[in-house]
């Protein structure tokens, strides 16, 4: 029998082995690729690319639509973010802070945008568009696309975080004489505060990465990062400005989502985030 | 909590909820009108099963219906499979336990579309799994790994993609169970398999369910990985609406629509019985059965 802890470490090392084939390398090789010269391709008898140059980076910048890709995804994310979380605060304070018949079903529905396939959403979005003759405002069909579609993530989170304001704090503010702001300073603001934050950024971030509304209602011609990353592995796949643009779009995005996952945290730690 | 007037609740509800109810209600409905003929963008409309039974029709509607079940189930079965010993092994905290837990959960953090490019770019022609195994010897030469027919290595990735999510939703369950009832089953003699089939299954089956549901869900609406890694010979159900709708024929796009809504619905409730039938609940009622069983077996 082999002691546990000997199995442990071997376990952990044949897992660091496997991390290192499922994540370091591919993203080494996106870096590297992203690097490569074009005056002197990266032949497969060299083990590195044989010049290490930032050329791709500024053709990218300079010849692709990667400047509207990122205003467009940029200014959709926080718009995105702000007005879900603002249109979700009255469901999530309701779902929250009050004991009302039929509650278990409006929690439910809530998750509705969660479980229709993105790609009939998109579709059959459009549809309605061009049914109300709305089509051409891409922009506003595709925010207003998300808003509802990252309302389950905004309502979720809030109405934790509204579960979790304590009754005697607001009480004991009351009985003091604080006034209705104060009241919401001292007792509700310190239990929502994780809350506002991790809403306001999972909606960002997803609003950031969502792939078939952009798809499907951009076309013709709006892009966003994600929409830009799938038709670079298209038809005209270039290997080095793929990487380029897959870097720009997974980089940021993991670094917000260590930053959601700390949020979580000491929001509440039995919450999921939700998925990717 | 206090219990205020429903009408105050609803007003409340109203601008969250509501909006919900009306967008994907206004999106499951114009999908069924049009897949029986309304609301046509051209033309006239009027109720017609025609483009149903076209659809019907069609070898290839139902070589995508097949196909789409086909990478839902296993996406399902093959995530969870993977997550479960997983999820047991990270059961208890352990030095580095969050790291492993770390690193495992990492995809979830990547978007799909960058993880197909990093996929493609390992599998090229030139790529590093070519490499390996000519160098290994198991290859004579490179062959070509991409977009295989067998669908390999789409549901690699969506495996890769959906296993910490399953992870995730497991190790939380697999975590609330107590650790008295495991020792029970050990002290009786039950070894892994049966330690698994006869009290971690069961009681964490609803973990299981959602697990499944949702991977099961997901994998079948593929459309991303499908059009960059999946099979060139065969369409998902999402790609196929999609192909429809680029050639403006909404109606078979509805259809195509329709079904997969239907499908999302009847295969995650079937995923979802057989999760519960195969692995019964009341596990303690079970343990109890067993050990008596073992007694007489002792005596005799």
């Amino acid at each position: 029998m082999i002691a546990p802890h000997v199995l442990n470490r071997a376990l952990m090392i044949l897992l660091i082995c496997v991390a290192i084939l499922w994540l370091v390398i591919p993203f080494t090789m996106a870096v590297l690729w992203s690097l490569v010269d074009p005056a002197l391709p990266w032949t497969p008898d060299n083990l590195l690319p044989p010049v290490i140059s930032t050329y791709r980076w500024s053709y990218m910048w300079e010849n692709s639509l990667l400047k509207p890709a990122l205003l467009n995804s940029y200014t959709l994310a926080p718009l995105a973010a702000l007005l879900t979380f603002a249109i979700s605060m009255p469901t999530a304070f309701a779902i929250g802070r009050y004991d009302f018949r039929g509650k278990e079903t409006v929690k439910l529905i809530a998750l509705l945008p969660l479980v229709v396939p993105s790609f009939v959403t998109a579709i059959f979005f459009t549809s309605i568009l061009y049914q109300i003759g709305l089509a051409q405002y891409r922009f506003a069909a595709i925010l207003f696309a998300h808003i509802v579609l990252f309302l389950p993530y905004a309502i979720r989170i809030m109405s934790v975080s509204f579960e979790q304001v304590r009754i005697d704090h607001i009480n004991a503010a009351r009985d003091l004489g604080a006034a209705p702001w104060a009241v919401f300073r001292a007792a509700y603001w310190p239990a929502l505060k994780p809350g506002v934050l991790a809403a306001l950024l999972i909606v960002f971030i997803k609003s950031v990465e969502e792939f078939a509304i952009a798809y499907i209602v951009g076309q013709p011609g709006f892009v966003t990062v994600p929409t830009l990353v799938y038709s670079s592995l298209g038809q005209d796949f270039n290997r080095p400005n793929a990487a380029v643009l897959s870097l720009i779009l997974a980089v940021p995005n993991v670094v917000l989502m260590l930053f959601l996952e700390r949020l979580l945290k000491s929001a509440n730690p039995a919450m999921a985030s939700g998925k990717g | 909590m206090t219990r205020p007037s429903p009408w105050f609740i609803s007003i409340l509800l109203l601008p969250g909820i509501g909006l919900i109810v009306v967008f994907i209600g206004a999106v499951i409905y114009i999908a069924i009108a049009q897949s029986v003929g309304f609301y046509n963008l051209t033309g006239d409309s009027g109720f017609s099963m025609e483009f149903w039974e076209k659809l019907i029709g069609r070898k290839s509607y139902w070589t995508a219906v097949r196909y789409s079940l086909f990478i839902g189930f296993w996406a399902a079965v093959l995530s969870v499979a993977v997550a479960y010993p997983l999820a047991l092994w990270l059961r208890k905290p352990f030095k580095g336990s969050l790291t492993v837990s770390a690193i495992l959960k990492a995809p979830l953090m990547i978007h799909g579309i960058v993880a197909a490019f990093l996929f493609l770019n390992i599998i090229s022609y030139n790529g590093l799994v070519n490499q390996l195994l000519v160098w290994t010897g198991l290859f004579d030469e490179p062959h070509r790994l991409q977009n295989d027919s067998g669908a390999v290595g789409l549901l690699f990735l969506q495996v890769w993609k959906n296993m910490p999510f399953a992870l995730l939703l497991l190790t939380g369950a697999v975590q609330s169970i107590p650790q008295d009832t495991l020792n029970a089953a050990q002290d009786l003699g039950a070894g892994t398999i049966e330690r698994f089939r006869r009290i971690i299954a069961p009681l964490t089956v609803s973990a299981m369910q959602a697990a499944l549901i949702i991977v099961f869900i997901d994998a079948l609406a593929d459309f991303t990985f499908q059009t960059t890694v999946g099979p060139t010979n065969r369409q998902s159900l999402s790609q196929y609406m999609e192909f429809f709708r680029g050639r403006g024929r909404w109606n078979e796009a509805a259809g195509v629509g329709v079904t997969l809504m239907a499908l999302s619905l009847i295969g995650a409730v079937l995923m979802a019985l057989a999760a519960r039938l195969i692995f019964r609940e009341r596990p303690i009622a079970r343990v109890v059965a067993w050990y008596e069983t073992r007694r007489v077996e002792a005596r005799t």
